[in-house]
Parts: C-alpha cells; structure tokens; sequence
C-alpha cells in the first residue's frame, strides 16, 4: 500500500506538473481518476495546494523590483513593503521622548533596518510611522509589535507590567507570555489586557477597533468601573467613548482584517467608499468618490497598500469610472456625470 | 463537482493543520505514524463533510483524531506503557489555544517562507523567485535562464515542497532526507576526481 508520504510526494508531482502550463486533457483525465481513486489523495492534494497558494504572499517582497532579476539569499527581505523608493529601505522613523538623545536619532533609524535597537534600553520609548510607513518592532521582552500607517505609540516596561500608549494609528501586538507582567494597551480611554496573545488595536480619535486573534484579551475602560469584555480569537470590537460592539468572526477572517501586516489589503464585497478610506490611510494624495451613487459598488480581492494607482486603474477598467487626478487628489465619478 | 469542497478544505481546514499535528504528536508517542495519523484524520473529515459539513471543524477534527489514536491502540493491543495515560487523557479533547505554544501568525509564516525560499540551491531558488514572486510561466523561466521546461519543472516541484513543508512546519524531518542524499551523491562524485 501507498504510504502517506509517497502519496505526498505524487501529490507535488501533479502541483508542479500542473503549474508547469503543459497541461493536457489526457493529464486532466488521469489527474481526476487520481484523486477519484482514494480520497487520501484528494486530502494529500489540497493539503499541499493550499500551502502553495498562501506561499503567493511571498510576492510582497517582490514589490517594487524588476521581474526576472533575483537578489541574492538574505539581501531581499530588507525589502520594503510598502513603496518603491529605495532611500526608504528604513521606513520607521523612529523618535524618542528625550530630546538629549535627540542625536542618536539617526542611528536608530539605522537600528530599525539591522536589529541593533534592542541593545539600547531607555524606560520609555515611542515608535512612529509616517503616511504610508510600516515597521516592525521587536521589544525587549521578546514582544513584536507592528505599526501600520500614520500611527505612534508610546512603550514602558517595567518589572511589573508592561504599558503601550497607542497614541494614534494602528498596531499589531504579538506578546510574548509573561503571566507576572500583564500587558496593558491604553488607547482612547479603554485599556486592553493581555497576557500572552495576538491582537491589534486601530484607533480614530476616542474610537478603537480591537481584533484578536489568538488567545484572549479584556477590555475595559480606563478609569472607573465600566464593563469588562473578554474577547478570544475571532472577536472584533468597536469601542466609542459609551458603547461597545462584538462581532464574532473566525480566527481565519480576523487574521484577514489585519492582511496589512503583510503590504496589502483584503476587501471581501467592501463598499467603495470603505476600501477608498482604507486606502486613503496610505496616501498623501487621497481618493476622493465625487459620485454618491458609487457607494454601492462592492470591491473583492487583494491590492498592495503602496499601488493605490493599480487600485484606481482597476475601478477604471473594470468599473468604468471616470478619473480625474491632481496633484493633490484622485476623483472618481461615474461615467458621462457630466462635469 | 467537489470544488465546493474543495475550497472549504483549503479555506476552513488547513487552518488548522498546525494545531492538529500538534495535538496528534503530544498524545501520539510515535513520530514516525504522526503523517499517518494526520492523513487518516483528514480523510475522515472529507468522507463526512460529503454528507454533512460541520459548524465547528477545529473540535471536529480533534474528535476524529483522538478516535483514530484510540482505534490504533486497540487494534494493535501493543500498548506503549507510556501511552496509557495518554489514551485516557484522550478522553477529554482539549484545544491548545490558550498554551504558549501558538498558531503560527501570518506574519511568522510569511518569514518562514522567506528563509524557506533563501535555503534552496541557487539555480533552484533562482527558478521559485521567477515563478512564483515575479509570475513568470515555467515556459518563461525556461527561456531567460537557458534551461529546459522539464528542468524547470523539477525545480519548481521540488521548491514548491520546501516552501510548503515550511508552511506546514514539516522542515526538520524533510530536509534532513534530501541533504543527506545530496550530500552522498556530492561525496561520490568528489572521489571521483
């Protein structure tokens, strides 16, 4: 009998045979019978594909580099992720509350890009991202955290607790299990706790978003003795300053909510208008949707963060919208709306 | 017509492959039947959700694992010493979630794959990167690097197993059988000369 890793293997076999584009009907017929033959085939196969269509993420990090020229092993993944201008390998412009070290800035900067900045240890630290930045930024307690665009937050360990102020923007907490140290997130006045999780917390003004997913994560307010929410994987939560709403989704499409971390955004029958503001979030220069009728239109699939112009060619080809660019901004409007 | 199907494996199940391999090798005392085991439990999954798809896969899963480790234990009466207690904590399906052990996160899986896609050979990492980074068809691959497409396909093939045994955590034991045989037909040649 076949063993599971032979079947494995036969199973690689098809995928690279059927990615290779000579694919004919007789190599259709005898690849059908193949998986009609025993469903731990079937299995095998679509355990394998699976994997296989997630490795297109790799494609992040061809962003911005000419199709057919290979950087060699371990150059590439300094690789932004998120424009194209080579002077900003090092996105996270890195600025720190003391302004004695003011000097030392620069290096920082550097550090980002090389991992040196663990060694340096002030008790306080803040992290920011400019318009269309991103950074990833390992803490001292063997944390990561991740800020998308536009966002700042504020970082104390101490030996007993560990406090991030998000101070704007968004941010992606991986935390390393410490149950002597909780890990407190203060953002417009909630406080969220964890105590070894992923989750990430965008915040407009008082308003915040929460997704978790994994582990679990409180929520509750800062001061006083307002309600406690407990959220495990999946939840996502939007706070205003009086009320507070639960979605239950699966840990799978929480994880898609947050598809920024790795340069791109995921709409699934997004309205215009929502996937124009997300994208809005990377740009200077925003979208602006001058037709209110727009709005209906729904938006599926995924776009890099950086190409907001292969977002508004897309809605032009594809949806026959009418653009009208400055320098300034992008319109959009229907087709013949007249001006 | 199980494209439905299909889909539903790769989107709602594969997700939970780490937690599964985890979950098999923690009361399963034999490495060598985890491949096995993972098989079997997805066959019987698919089996039944031709009937009937289940609301909740991850415990589902689990059940049909722990049934199998069961089904293996009696069958084969050969029972490990060390095994008995696993076989009643089987009893109780506990889900990982909250260990510090964890799901891979996008982000760790995406830099798995990046060291994945740096350790092939060159002239084979070379081809992935075109292919799979730059889109390019294996035809297209073929002609800029001068190879031919049957070469091309093997490279493809044999970096799509890499980088699908980092993604599905299967690195340690897969690396070591290719190395090895490269390694020896390197030393053969060498003597050789």
């Amino acid at each position: 009998m076949e063993s599971s890793k032979e079947i494995e293997e036969r199973a690689l076999a098809w995928l690279g045979k059927r990615d290779s584009g000579r694919w004919s009907e007789a190599d259709e017929a005898e690849f059908a019978e193949w998986l009609r033959a025993d469903t731990a085939h079937r299995v095998a196969f679509l355990r394998r594909e699976a994997a296989w269509e997630y490795s297109a993420r790799l494609k992040a990090f061809g962003v911005g580099r000419k199709p057919g020229v290979v950087p060699p092993p371990g150059e590439w993944r300094i690789s932004p992720f998120f424009d194209r201008r080579p002077a900003s390998a090092v996105r996270a412009a890195l600025k720190r509350s003391a302004p004695k070290i003011a000097a030392v800035a620069a290096a920082v900067l550097l550090a980002v890009g090389v991992g040196l900045y663990q060694k340096m240890k002030p008790t306080a630290e803040a992290y920011s991202t400019p318009v269309g930045g991103f950074a990833s930024i390992p803490l001292r307690d063997g944390s990561t955290i991740m800020l998308n665009t536009d966002s700042m937050v504020r970082v104390a360990l101490t030996e007993k607790e560990r406090r991030i102020e998000l101070e704007a923007g968004e941010v992606f907490f991986n935390v390393a299990k410490d149950p002597s140290r909780p890990f407190l997130v203060e953002a417009g006045g909630r406080r969220i706790v964890a105590v070894g999780t992923q989750f990430s917390v965008r915040r407009s003004g008082t308003d915040i978003e929460v997704v978790v997913t994994d582990g679990k994560v409180r929520v509750e307010p800062k001061f006083g003795h307002g309600r406690a929410e407990l959220l495990t994987a999946g939840a996502v939560v939007h706070t205003t300053q009086n009320s507070l709403l639960v979605q239950k989704k699966t840990p799978h499409e929480a994880d898609e909510e947050l598809s920024w971390r790795t340069g791109y955004l995921t709409f699934d029958e997004t309205a215009l208008t929502d996937a124009v503001a997300e994208f809005n979030r990377y740009t200077r220069r925003p979208i602006i949707v001058d037709d209110p009728r727009l709005s209906a239109l729904r938006i599926t699939g995924t776009f890099s963060a950086s190409r907001v112009g292969d977002f508004v060619e897309l809605l032009k080809n594809g949806f026959g919208l009418q653009i009208n660019e400055s320098d300034k901004e992008i319109h959009l409007n229907s087709k013949g709306s007249g001006d | 017509m199980d494209e439905p199907l299909h889909s539903w494996f790769k989107r709602e199940v594969m997700i939970h492959d780490e937690a599964l391999t985890r979950y098999l090798r923690r009361h399963w005392p034999h490495p060598e039947d985890i491949h096995d085991l993972r098989q079997e439990t997805y066959v019987r999954l698919f089996e039944s959700a031709r009937t009937h798809i289940p609301d909740a896969v991850r415990p589902f899963i689990f059940v049909i694992a722990r049934s199998l480790m069961a089904d293996r234990i009696r069958r084969q009466r050969i029972v490990a010493i060390d095994s008995t207690g696993d076989l009643e904590a089987l009893n109780v399906v506990v889900d990982d979630r909250p260990s510090p052990e964890r799901d891979t996160t996008a982000h760790q899986a995406l830099r798995r794959l990046a060291e994945a896609l740096d350790c092939l050979p060159a002239k084979c990492r070379e081809v992935v990167w075109m292919r799979r980074i730059d889109d390019l068809s294996q035809k297209e691959v073929a002609a800029r690097l001068g190879l031919s497409e049957k070469t091309v396909e093997g490279h493809v093939t044999k970096g799509m197993k890499r980088l699908t045994d980092a993604i599905l955590g299967e690195i340690e034991s897969s690396e070591k059988q290719t190395t090895g045989r490269e390694g020896g037909q390197r030393d053969g040649k060498q003597q050789r000369d």
